[in-house]
């Protein structure tokens, strides 16, 4: 299979970029991921932009005064995923033979909608039904945390070490939105939020930003150059009467399909950015994504294997909990914090000597599933 | 939006979900008057109650002034999993048994089966 490398990658900090518009936000992080890898408007041939809420053309709205040649702007939306689904299509089209320089960007202005828990996609019924009885996406995690606590004798404390970590991390990050250590009292007494999941347990929803990586189909000299070494996408099968809900059928599958397309293994893995929109979820994802076998997502977590100086760290960036989860930019994100971390570049919280990093996101929203969409991509050097 | 039919003959005894004749596969709730899916399903009933698979209990934001409230997944004899209030119970358990009961709100919900200590039924 053809080699497609990510030659430039770049994020605006996440928060709240309160008065900005999205041209703004967005171009920051288009021109800094173009500069990054030595491309000007009319190398791109063309322009793939990852988006879930903020109306139509967003990517031909934001990139109008850039000076690109009419090339194809494409829109993606994939809830969550949205950005990593994205570079999955772009790459696809390059593997087509179709460019061979393609600019995908992420972004996400989820402060203009006012904070709170982002809604389910109501426009079935079934979803319809549930979302007024009450199921947003922390009461379906919290409902896997329970299930998780019950049946692996897990405590409420074991879920809240994910957030000591990753915050822990996030406060090396200068791209992060929440920057402050937190201990495990302090993640115990924040505000509960749907039993077992306290506040600090949740990824901020106030937040927005951007992120863009150059695709091209030769490296770059001048670089440690990054290679998208399997790309995968898949969707949610509909969820059986008896399905385990620890399960993650859906990022397992997608996992094992990465890992197939690259020839790796979980072992070969170097540094992990994974969708810890909860804490329950990176557990979860930790045995998805065979770092930990079955049953093992505590033990790995307390061995310390996953934090920065361990074994295999996961969400140096401080993941979603710390840096933000501003939804269409977060897959893109992931992808340019591996870049910076492959590429010896990624300051206090670089994982030394890491080859292959591994990203995870999924989207969800509806009922019915585990997850509507599931991404894992590897890349290396 | 088209709301689909969640109890039987409008007496509100049992709820309904739509079975897959060829596999015999419950879906919950029916799918709807219109639904190409609908010609090829037929209409099931559902058992009164079920237990509780997982469960979590939503705290609003104080500001909201709205109390506590416990969602949870029950499955059901069939088999089939549904979601919903649960009610009659502060803190529900995994296991615990819940009846659907209809509700203006959102149509059904589940209500706490109290166990009888003595015998192990239900009152």
């Amino acid at each position: 299979m053809k080699d497609i490398y990510i030659t430039g990658a770049a994020m605006t900090p996440f928060g709240r970029h309160t008065g900005t518009l999205a041209p703004e936000l967005a171009q920051r992080a288009i021109l800094g991921a173009m500069r990054d890898a030595g491309v000007t408007a009319k190398d791109v041939q063309a322009i793939y932009c990852a988006n879930v809420l903020g109306g139509m053309i967003l990517g031909q709205v934001i990139v109008r005064d850039l000076g690109f040649a009419g090339i194809p702007v494409y829109n993606v939306e994939n809830a969550c995923a949205s950005g990593a689904t994205a570079v999955h299509l772009a790459r696809h089209a390059m593997l087509a033979e179709q460019y061979e320089t393609v600019l995908v960007f992420g972004i996400e202005q989820l402060t203009a909608l006012g904070g709170g828990t982002i809604p389910l996609q109501r426009n079935d019924a079934k979803t319809d039904l549930y979302a007024k009885a009450g199921m947003v996406l922390p009461a379906v995690y919290a409902m896997r945390g329970t299930r998780f606590i019950a049946e692996r004798g897990a405590s409420m404390q074991d879920l809240a070490q994910v957030a000591v970590k990753n915050r822990r991390h996030g406060a090396l990050n200068e791209f992060a939105q929440q920057r402050k250590e937190v201990s495990l009292e302090e993640v115990m007494s924040s505000r509960m939020v749907a039993d077992p999941l306290t506040l600090l347990q949740c990824c901020p929803s106030q937040v927005d930003g951007a992120a863009a990586v150059v695709l091209r189909a030769k490296p770059r000299d001048t670089k440690k150059p990054v290679k998208i070494l399997s790309s995968i996408v898949q969707s949610g099968i509909r969820e059986g009467a008896r399905d385990d809900i620890l399960d993650a059928e859906i990022t397992a599958r997608a996992a094992r399909l990465s890992y197939e397309q690259a020839g790796l293994a979980p072992k070969d893995v170097s540094v992990v950015e994974l969708h810890d929109a909860f804490t329950i979820a990176e557990l979860l994802y930790y045995e998805a994504l065979g770092l930990a076998e079955h049953g093992g997502a505590v033990d790995l977590l307390k061995s310390g294997a996953t934090a920065l100086g361990g074994r295999q760290p996961v969400n140096p960036s401080g993941g979603l909990l710390a840096k933000g989860h501003p939804l269409g930019a977060t897959g893109v994100a992931q992808m340019v914090e591996l870049v910076w971390q492959l590429q010896g570049r990624a300051g206090a919280r670089q994982v030394e000597g890491a080859r292959v990093g591994l990203a995870q996101c999924t989207g969800g929203g509806i009922a019915g599933v585990d997850h509507a969409a599931s991404a894992v991509h590897l890349l290396g050097v | 939006m088209t709301s689909p039919t969640l109890w039987s003959n409008g007496d509100r005894q049992s709820l309904l979900a739509s079975r897959d004749p060829s596999t015999g596969e419950l879906m919950f709730p029916t799918f709807v008057e219109g639904s190409p899916l609908a010609e090829t399903h037929e209409a099931a009933q559902l058992p009164p109650d079920g237990v509780v698979y997982s469960y979590t209990v939503i705290h609003p934001n104080p500001k909201s002034g709205e109390l506590p409230y416990a969602l949870g997944y029950v499955d059901m004899d069939g088999p089939v999993r549904l979601f919903g209030r649960l009610r009659g119970k502060d803190r529900p358990q995994i296991g615990d048994r819940y009846r659907a009961v209809a509700d203006d709100a959102f149509g059904y919900a589940f209500e706490y089966v109290v166990q009888d200590a003595n015998n192990g039924g239900a009152q």
